[in-house]
């Protein structure tokens, strides 16, 4: 099993891997930058996907990577507005945990 | 044979370190294992041949956004965190989720199990470069417009109001 030649399905398979732990921690994480740390694993997933599939199936273009560095800048902007926000929140209600984010609750 | 082993290994990697990431109680060795998950990412990226990816994912991520969270959790991290628990109550229901998902994902993967790839992989940074300023230069120009926006938006929400 080893040395069998690999093939398209073992990339996805790594990469449904870590976007199911990706998912599992953006649930269950109680910190805020837990939650963004998940996000940023699911992002990873979908980009290998993309890679693997552009190298798999149409290795002439190289139009999956492109949109792989699409994802990647957005991730990037993502990150960066959350963890402002983050700080943000953090100077008004002087917590990190998601639950206590209750201030617009009725 | 090489191939083999390489891939075998960084997945490991990957996924031990991801696992960390969700699992670990102490945030600052949650993002320190984040920044390992993301460099075994890159090396996927390089099996793959994706040399220009490879290099921006070592550059965006794992000395961009990995120090970023590393510095926001030594700023907002207390002391008395490390006896919290870290993940919430409704930990079954994320799992029952995540396993109703991979069921789903397991399926679709199984339809490539015979795709091979073909050929050798080839140098991508000029063709990457050809299609952002030819084909793709409007969403190229956009995305641009988007980091500008992102950029405004840290500087607002992170600003006091005594500083003006």
């Amino acid at each position: 099993m080893m040395t069998a030649p690999l093939t398209l399905s073992h990339y996805m398979i790594v990469a449904g891997l870590l976007f199911l732990i990706g998912v599992f921690g953006a649930l269950t994480r109680r910190n805020i930058i837990g939650i963004l740390m998940s996000i940023e694993l699911m992002f990873n997933a979908a980009n290998i996907n993309l890679v693997a599939f552009d190298r798999f199936l149409h290795p002439e273009g190289v139009t999956g990577q492109a949109l792989a560095l699409f994802v990647m800048t957005v991730a990037a902007a993502e990150i960066v507005v959350g963890l402002a926000l983050l700080l943000a929140i953090y100077r008004g209600t002087d917590t990190v945990y998601a639950e206590d984010f209750n201030l617009l609750k009725g | 044979m090489l191939e083999q082993i390489v891939f075998y290994s960084l997945s490991a990697l990957v996924l031990a370190s991801a696992l960390a990431v969700v699992l670990h109680r102490n945030t600052v060795h949650s993002s320190l294992f984040l920044g390992l998950s993301l460099a075994g990412v890159a090396g996927l990226f390089a099996a793959l041949g994706a040399d220009f990816i490879f290099a921006a994912q070592i550059m965006v991520y794992v000395s961009g956004v990995a120090v970023l969270v590393m510095f926001v959790v030594m700023l907002l991290g207390r002391a008395s965190d490390l006896h919290l628990r870290q993940i919430n109550e409704r930990w079954m229901a994320a799992l029952l989720v995540c396993g109703v998902a991979a069921v789903g994902l397991f399926k679709v993967a199984r339809l490539h199990s015979a795709t091979v790839a073909t050929g050798a992989a080839r140098p991508s940074t000029h063709d990457i470069g050809r299609l952002f300023l030819g084909e793709w230069l409007v969403p190229f120009e956009l995305i641009s417009l988007v980091l500008l926006a992102a950029l405004l938006g840290a500087v607002f929400f992170t600003r006091t109001e005594n500083a003006r």
